[in-house]
C-alpha cells in the first residue's frame, strides 16, 4: 500500500515536474528525487537494520567524486561513469565493513563518522585528484547512446524514473518474509538466529546496498549540479539525509520519498526568511520529530504481510488428523527427516564459575526429553551450547553423524535444531503471521519443492498450534500463552529435526498446559524429538518420555520420569527434603 | 480508499507548495546570491551588505528591485538560488557568491541564461574558462598575490618566507599563486602548512615554521585563523614581520587582536575603506556603519562598485541583462576602491594595495599600491 | 628543542582540558538519559557568544571582567540546558534514542543559526579569565589564559566528581540515570534528576564556550567541531565513563597539538580518526574500559 503510494506519488511529482515547473522547481524536484535515492539507501541500513550509519553522506561523496573525476579527466560516458560511482562506494563499504558492521550502536556511529572524516579529509587534501576545496567544475550533463539528458524536464524525469526504480527494488528486499525478517533481526537478534537468520550476510548486504544507493545519487547529484566539491562529503549531507529519513518515516520507502521532498523543499520555501530561514528549518524538524513519531509516512498505516485469503487445501482435511499414524507428515507441511542429536561430554565456564561439566544427552526422534533441575543448574546454558548461541569449552554436539559443535547460532537452526526462550523473543510490531512467516526457509533447496508456498507454510505452522485465528493479530497484542505458542510454531516453520524448548509452559494455565502437552506429544508422535526444560513437574513428568536432571552444571539423574522422581540424588539436589 | 485520498491531497498540498512564491514583477531586479551561513559567511555578509547599500541608492531615473538570497555552503544550494532567480522577475546582473566553487557552479548556468554575475571572489580559475557573464570586481589571485610576494620580498626583504594557509577554497587557490611568485622572485617558500579553520591551537605551525629557519610569515587564511596565528606568533615571542592576505585587512579580523600584537602585521587588500581618506569613501563608510552598524571591508566595497558599475549601465540605457553585459564589457568606471575596466576576460580590478598596521591602533594605513600589475610575473 | 617539545606539551593540556570540559558535560547526559546530545557543541559556541555578549553590559573600568562573565554565563547556559530538556527531550521520553540525536539535531541548527542571525558571523573574543599576558616557566611560556583554562577545568571536573561521589544529590542523580525504575521506586524525581543533569551539562558546555572564546575566539559554525571531539573523547575514554571522557579529551588535546607539530594538521586529523576506528575495533570497550552495565 504504501509502497504503491510512492510509486505512485513519485510518478504524480515527476509528471507535474514536467507539465506545470519552470526551471527553478525542476531543478529543486530533481535535488529531492536525487535525495531520495539516498535516503531510500538509508532507509535499508538504518531503517531497516537499525544501524545508525553515519557513512550515509561519504557513500554519496564517493559517487559523485567517482563520477566528476571519470566525466571530465577521461571523457567517459554516462553508463560506465553511473555504474562505477554506484560499485565504488559498494567497494569502500565493502572494506569498511569488516571492522566497524559488527559493532554496537553509538560505537557504529561514531565509527562511520570517522571514517566520512578522513573521506572529507582525502576531498579536501588531495588536490592533485579531488581538485581540493574547490572541486570538480564542468561535469557535463548526462549523455548515453547518442541521446543527452539535459538538467530539466529529461533529468528530472530521469531522476523520478530511478526513483520509482528504487522504491520497487526497496520493496523486493523488504516486503514479505524477508521483511518480517528483518523485523526480526532488528528486535529481537537471538531469535533470529535461533531461525536460521545469517546476520552477518543480511547487514553486510544491506548494508552493501545501501551504498550504492548513495552512490547512484551522488552521481545524479555530480550531472545536475555540474561541479562537485567538498561540500557533498560534509557531514551536513549526512545529517540532512537522516533527518529525511526520520521526518518520513523511518524504515519506509514511502517516508524516504516524504522526507526528501519536505525537507529539500522547506529552506527553498523559507527563503523569504533570508538569514533566518535555516532556523525556520530546524524548527520545522524539531516539531515534526516531536509531533510525527513515525515520520510523514506513519500518517498512513504500514499494511502489514496478508495470510493466504483462500485456506490450503490440505486445511480442509485438517493436518493434525493425519498425524496420528506415527510418522505420516501432514499434507503440503513440509517436513525434513527427524534426526537424533547427541551431546557427549558438554563443559562450560563463566571465569571460575562451572556451568556444565561432562554432560551427556541423547535426543532421538520421536521423543521428549524433559530436562530439569534447580536454577542456575545449567539446563539454559545446555540450551544454548547446543543451539550455538554459546561455545562449549569441552565436548561435542552431534546432529546424526553431523558434528555441529561451534558452529554459530544460524548455521545450526538452519541444519535443523530449533529452539524457543524462555522468555518469548518476538518483534513486536509484526503480526503473528509474519512472525512465523520471517522463520520460512528462504532457499528452495533447504524445502520440499512440492510444498506450498512460504505464506502457506506458516499458517500451517499456526494452525499446528492451534492459533491460526490469530495470524492477522499484532504480536504485541497477543497474551502470554499465545506469544509461547506463537514462538513454537515459529520453530516449527524452519522445519526443524530437532525442538528445544525452554520452560514452554510457564505462565500458562491449566487448560493451556493441557492443550500444550497434546500439541507436543502429536508433534513428538510426527517424529520430531523435543528437549522440554521446565520446573513445572505436573505438565512435564507425564509428558516426557525420560528425564534429565542436573545439579551444578552435572548429570545426577537420567531415566524415565518415574524412576528420575525417585532417585536420591535428584530428590536431595532438587526437590529438597520433600519430594514432589 | 481513503487512505488514497488523503494520500493524494497530501501530494497535491506539496504541489501546491511547490509552485507558490514565483509571481512575476515588472521592474528590473538584481537578485543578491551570496553565502550568508556557513564558514564563508563572514565574507557573504560583507558582500551583500555592499550590494545592498548600492542597490538602496540607485541613481535617478533607475528603478531597480532586490532579494537576497543565501548560498550557503555548497554549490547545490548556490544553483538552486540562481535558478530561482533567473524564474523570477527581471534580473539584469546577480551579485553572485564570493566562495569559487559556487561560482564554478553558477557560471555554466549564467551562461546559458545570459545573466551577468558580478563577484569578488578571488579565483583564480573564474576568468580562465572564457565564460563572458563574469565580472570580478575584486583583483584576482593572480594579482594579489604579486603585491603579497613582491611586497614581503622587496621591501621587507623576505629570503626564507613561510606559508601558512587555509584548506579552502581561498587559501589553496592563493597559496599557488603565492608560492609561483615568491619562486620567481627567487625566495621559494621554506615552510607551507594547510590550516582547516577547524585548528585551534597555532602553535604547532608556528614551531615548525621557526624550526624551517623562516624570516618571514605569509598568511593565507580567513579571518579567525588569521588572528589566531598573529596573536599566537607575538605570545610565542616571534617577531618576524607577517605579510597576510586580504582576510587580515577586515576590521572584524584586527577587532580580534590588540594594537601591540598587530605591530609588524601587513596585508594585501583591493582597499581599505576604513583607512581612506578621500570623501567619497569616507561618506561610503559612514553610511555603512550606520546602515549595517559593521565596519565595511574591501569585499562589501568591491561589491558596491561592481554593483554601481551596473547601475552606472541601466542609467546609460543598457535595458535587459545582454545590454548590461555589453556595456560591463566595454566600459570604464571610476569606482571608489579603483577604476574598473575589463581586461577581455572579465577581471575589473587590476589593482593591489598593502596594508600595515603600526601598533597604535586598529585601523591600517596603506603603504603600498600596486597598480596594474596583473600578469606581470606570469 | 626540549623548550618546544614542553611548550607544546604545555599547548596541548591547555587545549586537552577545554575538550574534557565539554566531554564532561556531554558524558553526563549520555550517563542520564542514554541518548547523545548532537547540540553539544553548539552549546559550548553559544556559550562563548553568552560571554561576549555579558561582557557587553559589564562597565568597562572593571577588573577581571571574566571571573563575573564565567559564572554568569554558566548560569544562563544552565537555564538553557533545562529548556533543551524541555522542548528536545522530555516530549521524546520513551522513543528510541535516535529520536534524541535528531531533535539535538534541529536545536544545532537553530542554535548555529540563531547565533548568526543574532550576533554576526564575524569572530568574536570574550575578556580573559585572570587577564591577558604570559607566565614564564623557564622551559614554557604560558598565558594567562591558558593557565585559567586548567584552572577552571580542574576545579569544575573536580566538583563535579566530588558531587556525584560524595553527596546525597549525587547518589540520586546517579541512581536516576542507572536504573530509573528503581529510582523512581525508592522515590528519587527522576524527571527532576534529568533536568538538573541537562542543566549541568550544558552549563559546563556554556564554561567550556566562555573559556575558549578568548583564547580561541567564537564563530557561530564552530559548534560541530567541539562535539565530534567530546564525541570521540567519549568513546575512546570508554562510553558512559566520566573519568575515561575526561582522560580522552585529554589525550585527543595533547595528540593533536604534538602530531601536527611533528607532521602536519592533516596528519593529525588523519591520525585521529585512524585511532578512533582503531580503538573502536581493537578495544571497543574503550582505552579504560566502560562503565559497568551501560553499554549502549
Amino acid at each position: 500500500m504504501r509502497l504503491a503510494l510512492a510509486i505512485l506519488g513519485s510518478a504524480l511529482l515527476a509528471a507535474w515536474g514536467v507539465g506545470f515547473a519552470g526551471p527553478y522547481e525542476q531543478q529543486v524536484l530533481t535535488i529531492a528525487g536525487i535525495n531520495a535515492l539516498a535516503v531510500l539507501g538509508y532507509q535499508l541500513v538504518f531503517g531497516r537494520l537499525g544501524a545508525l550509519s553515519l557513512a550515509q553522506g561519504i557513500f554519496f561523496a564517493v559517487g559523485a567524486y567517482a563520477t566528476g573525476l571519470l566525466a571530465t579527466r577521461w571523457g567517459l560516458s554516462f553508463p560506465v561513469t553511473f555504474l562505477v560511482s554506484i560499485l565504488a562506494p559498494m567497494l569502500v563499504a565493502l572494506v569498511v565493513s569488516i571492522p566497524v558492521l559488527r559493532l554496537g550502536s553509538h560505537y557504529f556511529a561514531l565509527a562511520t563518522l570517522g571514517i566520512a572524516q578522513l573521506g572529507t579529509l582525502v576531498a579536501v587534501n588531495w588536490e592533485d585528484v579531488t581538485g581540493g576545496a574547490n572541486g570538480i567544475y564542468g561535469v557535463p550533463e548526462i549523455a548515453a547512446f547518442g541521446q543527452t539528458v539535459p538538467v530539466g524536464s529529461a533529468m528530472l524525469v530521469l531522476v523520478w524514473g530511478l526513483v520509482v526504480f528504487g522504491v520497487i527494488l526497496f520493496g523486493l528486499l523488504t516486503q514479505g518474509a524477508r521483511g518480517a525478517r528483518l523485523a526480526t533481526l532488528e528486535r529481537s537478534p537471538l531469535a533470529a538466529g535461533a531461525i536460521g537468520i545469517d546476520a552477518g550476510r543480511t547487514r553486510l548486504t544491506l548494508f552493501l546496498i545501501g551504498a550504492g544507493f548513495a552512490g547512484a545519487a551522488g552521481a545524479l547529484q555530480a550531472h545536475a549540479v555540474g561541479v562537485v566539491s567538498p561540500a557533498v562529503a560534509r557531514f551536513d549531507v549526512m545529517v540532512a539525509i537522516l533527518a529525511m529519513a526520520v521526518i518520513g518515516g523511518r524504515g519506509s520507502a514511502l517516508g524516504a520519498v516524504l522526507g526528501a521532498v519536505l525537507l529539500t523543499h522547506l529552506p527553498e520555501w523559507f527563503r523569504a526568511f533570508e538569514s533566518y530561514y535555516l532556523i525556520a528549518y530546524g524548527v520545522a524538524v524539531l516539531a515534526t520529530v516531536i509531533l510525527l513519531p513515525s515520520g510523514l509516512a506513519g500518517l498512513i498505516r504500514r499494511t502489514p504481510a496478508r495470510p493466504p485469503t483462500r485456506p490450503p487445501n490440505w486445511v480442509a482435511t485438517g493436518p493434525l488428523a493425519k498425524s496420528q499414524t506415527g510418522f505420516a507428515r501432514p499434507a503440503g507441511l513440509a517436513r525434513r527427516p527427524p534426526a537424533t542429536l547427541t551431546v557427549a561430554g558438554a563443559g562450560k565456564r563463566f571465569g571460575g564459575l562451572i556451568a556444565l561439566e561432562g554432560v551427556d544427552l541423547h535426543i532421538s526422534p520421536g521423543r521428549i526429553i524433559g530436562l530439569i533441575g534447580p536454577n542456575g543448574s545449567g539446563k539454559t546454558t545446555l540450551l544454548n551450547l547446543i543451539s550455538g548461541l554459546e561455545r562449549a569449552d569441552t565436548g561435542r554436539v552431534r546432529l546424526d553423524a553431523v558434528d555441529i559443535s561451534g558452529l554459530p547460532a544460524n548455521h545450526i537452526a538452519r541444519l535443523g535444531v530449533a529452539r524457543c526462550f524462555q522468555h518469548p523473543d518476538l518483534p513486536g510490531e509484526l503480526t503473528a503471521f509474519e512472525a512465523v512467516l520471517a522463520a520460512t526457509p528462504g532457499d528452495a533447496s533447504a524445502v520440499d519443492r512440492a510444498a506450498d508456498s512460504a505464506a502457506d507454510r506458516a499458517i500451517g505452522c499456526l494452525r499446528e498450534l492451534g492459533i491460526d485465528m490469530l495470524a492477522s493479530r499484532r504480536v504485541s497484542d497477543l497474551a502470554a500463552a499465545e506469544q509461547r505458542r506463537l514462538e513454537i510454531a515459529r520453530a516449527l516453520a524452519t522445519q526443524p529435526r530437532v525442538l528445544l524448548l525452554d520452560e514452554p509452559a510457564a505462565g500458562l494455565g491449566e487448560n493451556e498446559r493441557v492443550d500444550l502437552a497434546r500439541q507436543l506429544r502429536q508433534l513428538a508422535e510426527g517424529g520430531l524429538g523435543i528437549l522440554v526444560v521446565e520446573h513445572t513437574m505436573d505438565f512435564l513428568l507425564p509428558l516426557a518420555d525420560r528425564v534429565v536432571c542436573l545439579v551444578a552444571g552435572r548429570r545426577v539423574a537420567e531415566g524415565e520420569a518415574a524412576e528420575v522422581v525417585r532417585d536420591p540424588a535428584a530428590i536431595s539436589a532438587y526437590f529438597g527434603e520433600a519430594p514432589a | 480508499m481513503r487512505k488514497i485520498i488523503v494520500a493524494t491531497a497530501q501530494i497535491a498540498f506539496l504541489a501546491g507548495a511547490l509552485s507558490s512564491g514565483s509571481a512575476l514583477a515588472e521592474s528590473v531586479d538584481i537578485p543578491i546570491l551570496v553565502p550568508i551561513t556557513g564558514f564563508i559567511s563572514l565574507e557573504g555578509t560583507a558582500q551583500r551588505n555592499g550590494a545592498v547599500q548600492a542597490l538602496e541608492t540607485p541613481p535617478a531615473g533607475v528603478s531597480v528591485s532586490y532579494e537576497v538570497s543565501d548560498t550557503s555552503t555548497s554549490p547545490e544550494v548556490a544553483v538552486n538560488a540562481l535558478r530561482r532567480a533567473i524564474s523570477k522577475g527581471k534580473p539584469v546582473a546577480a551579485a553572485a557568491s564570493i566562495f569559487g566553487t559556487q561560482m564554478l557552479a553558477m557560471l555554466p548556468i549564467a551562461k546559458r541564461a545570459g545573466l551577468p554575475l558580478i563577484t569578488v571572489s578571488g579565483t583564480a580559475k573564474l576568468t580562465e574558462l572564457g565564460n563572458p557573464y563574469i565580472f570580478r570586481f575584486f583583483p584576482g589571485d593572480a594579482v594579489v598575490k604579486v603585491a603579497h610576494a613582491r611586497y614581503a620580498v622587496e621591501e621587507l626583504g623576505a629570503k626564507r618566507p613561510a606559508i601558512i594557509y587555509q584548506t579552502t577554497s581561498y587559501g589553496q587557490s592563493g597559496r599557488a599563486e603565492l608560492a609561483r611568485i615568491l619562486t620567481k622572485l627567487g625566495a621559494p617558500p621554506v615552510f607551507e602548512e594547510a590550516l582547516s579553520v577547524k585548528v585551534k591551537d597555532m602553535l604547532p605551525a608556528i614551531t615548525r615554521a621557526r624550526a624551517a629557519k623562516a624570516d618571514m610569515l605569509l598568511l593565507h587564511l580567513h579571518s579567525g585563523s588569521t588572528a589566531l596565528v598573529v596573536r599566537q606568533a607575538r605570545g610565542a615571542g616571534w617577531d618576524v614581520p607577517i605579510v597576510a592576505g586580504s582576510a587580515m585587512h577586515q576590521p572584524t579580523t584586527a577587532a580580534l587582536l590588540r594594537p601591540a600584537e598587530l605591530k609588524g602585521v601587513c596585508a594585501e587588500s583591493a582597499s581599505s575603506p576604513i583607512s581612506e581618506s578621500t570623501a567619497d569613501v569616507k561618506a561610503f563608510t559612514a553610511e555603512f556603519r550606520k546602515r549595517f552598524k559593521t565596519e565595511p571591508d574591501a569585499f562589501a566595497l568591491g561589491q558596491y562598485d561592481g554593483i554601481r558599475m551596473v547601475l552606472a549601465a541601466l542609467k546609460d540605457g543598457a535595458k535587459d541583462a545582454e545590454g548590461v553585459r555589453a556595456w560591463l564589457s566595454s566600459h570604464t568606471h571610476k569606482g571608489l576602491a579603483m577604476t574598473y575596466k575589463s581586461d577581455g576576460k572579465g577581471n575589473m580590478a587590476h589593482d593591489a594595495l598593502i596594508l600595515c598596521y603600526d601598533g597604535s591602533g586598529n585601523a591600517p594605513r596603506i603603504v603600498k599600491r600596486y597598480d596594474n600589475v596583473d600578469g606581470v610575473l606570469e | 628543542m626540549i623548550d618546544a617539545l614542553a611548550q607544546l606539551t604545555v599547548n596541548g593540556i591547555a587545549l586537552g582540558a577545554a575538550y574534557a570540559l565539554a566531554a564532561l558535560g556531554f558524558v553526563l547526559v549520555i550517563n542520564a538519559v542514554g541518548a547523545v546530545n548532537f547540540a553539544h557543541g553548539d552549546f559550548v559556541m553559544a556559550g562563548g557568544f553568552l560571554a561576549v555578549a555579558i561582557s557587553g553590559y559589564l562597565p568597562a573600568d572593571l577588573e577581571l571582567p571574566g571571573l563575573v562573565v564565567l559564572p554568569l554565563t554558566m548560569l544562563v547556559a544552565a537555564g538553557l540546558g533545562l529548556l533543551l530538556s524541555l522542548i528536545a527531550y522530555f516530549p521524546l521520553r520513551g522513543r528510541p534514542p535516535v529520536s534524541v540525536f535528531i531533535s539535538t539535531i534541529a536545536v544545532a541548527i537553530i542554535l548555529q543559526h540563531g547565533t548568526n542571525a543574532i550576533f554576526g558571523p564575524a569572530p568574536r573574543a570574550a575578556p580573559p579569565v585572570f587577564g591577558d599576558g604570559q607566565v614564564d616557566l623557564g622551559i614554557a611560556s604560558v598565558s594567562m589564559q591558558q593557565v585559567a583554562v586548567i584552572v577552571v577545568a580542574a576545579v569544575l571536573i573536580g566538583a563535579v566528581a566530588l558531587v556525584l561521589s560524595r553527596t546525597r544529590f549525587g547518589r540520586r542523580l546517579r541512581a536516576a540515570a542507572q536504573d530509573p525504575e528503581m529510582a523512581e521506586a525508592i522515590g528519587i524525581d527522576v524527571p527532576l534528576m534529568i533536568a538538573v543533569t541537562f542543566a549541568l551539562a550544558i552549563s559546563l558546555a556554556g564554561a567550556t564556550g566562555a573559556l575558549l572564546a578568548n583564547q580561541f575566539f567564537v564563530s557561530p559554525d564552530d559548534g560541530g567541531n567541539y562535539m565530534l571531539k567530546a564525541y570521540i573523547a567519549v568513546v575512546i575514554g570508554g562510553w558512559g565513563r566520566i573519568h575515561g571522557a575526561v582522560l580522552g579529551a585529554l589525550l585527543i588535546g595533547m595528540f593533536e597539538v604534538v602530531v601536527a607539530a611533528a607532521a602536519s594538521y592533516v596528519v593529525a586529523e588523519a591520525l585521529l580518526y585512524g585511532a578512533l576506528l582503531a580503538v573502536l575495533v581493537l578495544r571497543p570497550q574503550g582505552l579504560f574500559g566502560e562503565a559497568e552495565g551501560r553499554r549502549a
